[in-house]
């Protein structure tokens, strides 16, 4: 891990101070852009392994600067965004973000989505593994099983799907979208609460207290996410 | 007074003249009918000139021209017929007249009025103020007709109305701006208040790190994080009273605890708590804002009682509403106190920490979703706090949901 470079896009100097400290203490190499058109000219030379951005930039849109790093790269892109801006963040993950941070978080947090999304990235975005570990969880996509503790549960087609395309994504947060369309296909990417109503089955069945979830979290107003550590 | 009847009278004299000196040329019966146009124009005169006029024509046809002539005498029956239509144009012609001129009395007055009146609404549209619709009324008001009157107190009335809605509206606009303004000033307070705490958190998560066990860095974190919820509460409660919809969506409840009580972990370590709420139980509610609304209950019952007391949470439908009862087993509320619970920077009497903000945002998000939140007594010691959240629409049939 040492060695990747990371690029920060952000208009704050402390915050900037912060992201740039921390990651460099943990042996990444630190690459900053204070302006959108910075950070188009450091995407271009720096090649960074991820980028941090900062949706709020002062000189335009942050999601504009999103669209150009997709078409030249696939380093991930983790977009730094406020509590209340949950539409700003889910048009930004559906715009190809790989995760996002809301402010104010700590190094734990900050290191572990960028982890998650370096693995993702050198993995081609998605594991094509057939068997997924994902904690006690283990999903047999080849044999359509899934084992928790080593216990064998049933799930229903849908709650297998759902769990399988979360656990190629583990550890990366997935919009309601992105689930409604792999799940149910193009028509149905509205219909939010069929996919609340699979989920709460689905945790019933993998978690020890469905109440307080330890792997399959709701990041609301957002989607799910599969924690993988 | 008197000239129509005199005019009548100069009528009747000039027709008998002229009767008299071309009497050669016609019949009696033409010298009646002479007398029928003079009876005609008496009757323009009214009613009693008309009639004095065919009484007096009868008598004056009678005298010179009905044989025998010059006496009242009359030797032809004939005549009386004559004097008869005589007598009934003169009555019927003046009536028809008197009748005429009346309605056209009326209409000219009713003209007068509307024009008033016209000139009156005109004024009092244009007053601004109370002092211009009083000036208006005594410009055009106060005539002898009640009923007019009562037309222009009417106008005068709508005026004032008028003027008191425009206020009424006035009002509104000023606090709506006001409300907006307030709402600008704290959304961009709490951003301007946010950045920089990013930053402290963040570097003090970092220096942490580096550091051995730090009281002091574990106090700038946890303030930190404390600061940062009291933002996300002013800027929910700024949200809800904003006016701004929820955006609802049929959620169950389960998915909206678990994150709450995930986050709550610390505060909550000491409580335990039970849940007992049914595994279909769907909301329809803004998912958001009810996390809020479930965090800020969940942390007021952790902060409010003892230790080791327990927490109940209760999840039920209620016909077409959504029930969620959070049941404590403290020292309970007094009553007075119960009224002002969700009052904003209500804090009560207490010693824990806050701003007394947490109630009144719980109250706002259910105001927002048309529900409810009411605190009572708990049966055998403590409080509940109930959340009702009527449905917006009715609930979606997710038993087909399977996908193929």
């Amino acid at each position: 891990m040492i060695g990747d470079t990371i690029l920060i896009v952000e208009d704050e100097v402390p915050m900037r101070r912060f992201l740039c400290s921390a990651l460099a203490s943990h042996g990444f190499r630190v690459v900053e852009a204070a302006t959108l058109a910075q950070a188009e000219r450091a995407a271009t030379y720096a090649r960074p392994s991820a980028v941090l951005l900062d949706l709020g930039m002062p000189d335009g849109d942050g999601l504009d600067l999103l669209k150009v790093l997709r078409e030249r790269s696939s380093a991930p892109v983790i977009v730094l965004s406020a509590r209340d801006r949950e539409d700003e963040k889910v048009l930004a993950l559906d715009a190809g973000a790989d995760d996002y941070l809301t402010k104010p978080f700590g190094t734990s947090e900050l290191l572990a989505r960028i982890r998650v999304a370096l693995r993702h990235a050198r993995g081609q975005t998605v594991t094509t593994d057939v068997v997924i570990d994902v904690g006690p969880i283990r999903i047999d996509q080849a044999r359509h099983e899934v084992t928790v503790a080593n216990q064998r549960v049933h799930l229903t087609p849908t709650e297998f799907r759902m769990l399988a395309f979360l656990a190629r994504h583990a550890g990366k947060v997935l919009t309601h979208r992105q689930l409604l369309h792999e799940v149910w296909g193009p028509r149905n990417a509205h219909q939010t609460h069929y996919l609340r109503v699979h989920m709460a089955a689905l945790r019933r069945k993998l978690e020890t207290d469905p109440t307080r979830p330890r792997w399959l979290t709701t990041e609301a107003g957002v989607g799910y996410r599969l924690v993988d550590e | 007074m008197m000239r129509p009847y005199f005019q009548a009278a100069l009528a009747v004299g000039a027709v008998t003249a002229l009767a008299a000196a071309i009497g050669d040329h016609i019949t009696i019966a033409d010298d009646a009918m002479l007398y029928v146009i003079a009876i005609l124009f008496a009757a323009l005169g009214g009613r009693g000139p008309s009639i004095a006029a065919s009484v007096v024509s009868v008598a004056a046809f009678d005298f010179f021209f009905v044989p025998p002539r010059y006496t009242f005498a009359v030797s032809d029956t004939r005549s009386l017929i004559t004097f008869s239509v005589l007598l009934v144009v003169g009555i019927t012609s003046g009536g028809l007249i008197a009748r005429l001129r009346a309605a056209e009395t009326a209409s000219r007055e009713r003209e007068r009025r509307t024009a008033a009146l016209l000139a009156f609404t005109r004024d009092a549209a244009a007053a601004t103020d109370l002092a211009g619709v009083r000036a208006a009324v005594a410009r055009h008001g106060v005539h002898d007709d009640p009923r007019f009157d009562e037309a222009i107190a009417n106008q005068g009335k709508l005026a004032i109305d008028r003027l008191e809605l425009a206020e009424v509206a006035r009002e509104a606009a000023l606090r709506a701006k006001a409300e907006e303004l307030r709402n600008a000033l704290l959304s961009s307070v709490s951003h301007d208040l946010r950045t920089p705490l990013a930053a402290i958190t963040g570097m003090a998560t970092t220096l942490r790190e580096r550091t051995a066990d730090s009281v002091e860095l574990d106090t700038i974190i946890s303030e930190a994080s404390r600061l940062s919820a009291l933002l996300t509460n002013l800027l929910s409660i700024t949200k809800v009273e904003s006016g701004a919809a929820p955006r609802r969506d049929w959620v169950p409840i389960e998915e909206i605890l678990g994150p709450v009580l995930v986050r709550l972990d610390k505060e909550l370590a000491s409580h335990p708590v039970t849940t007992s709420i049914s595994e279909t139980l769907l909301a329809h509610v803004d998912p958001i804002l009810f996390e809020q609304l479930l965090l800020n209950l969940l942390d007021n019952a952790a902060k409010h009682t003892p230790a080791t007391t327990p927490i109940d949470v209760v999840g039920k439908r209620d016909g077409a509403a959504a029930i969620v009862e959070i049941a404590d087993r403290g020292p309970g509320l007094a009553a007075d106190q119960r009224a002002k619970v969700f009052d904003k920077f209500y804090r009560g009497r207490t010693s824990a920490p806050g701003a007394g903000l947490g109630l009144a945002v719980c109250r706002g998000i259910a105001l927002a979703h048309g529900g409810t939140v009411e605190v009572s007594a708990r049966d055998g010691g403590g409080t509940v706090f109930t959340v009702r959240i009527p449905d917006g629409e009715p609930m979606p049939d997710v038993e087909e949901a399977e996908a193929v």
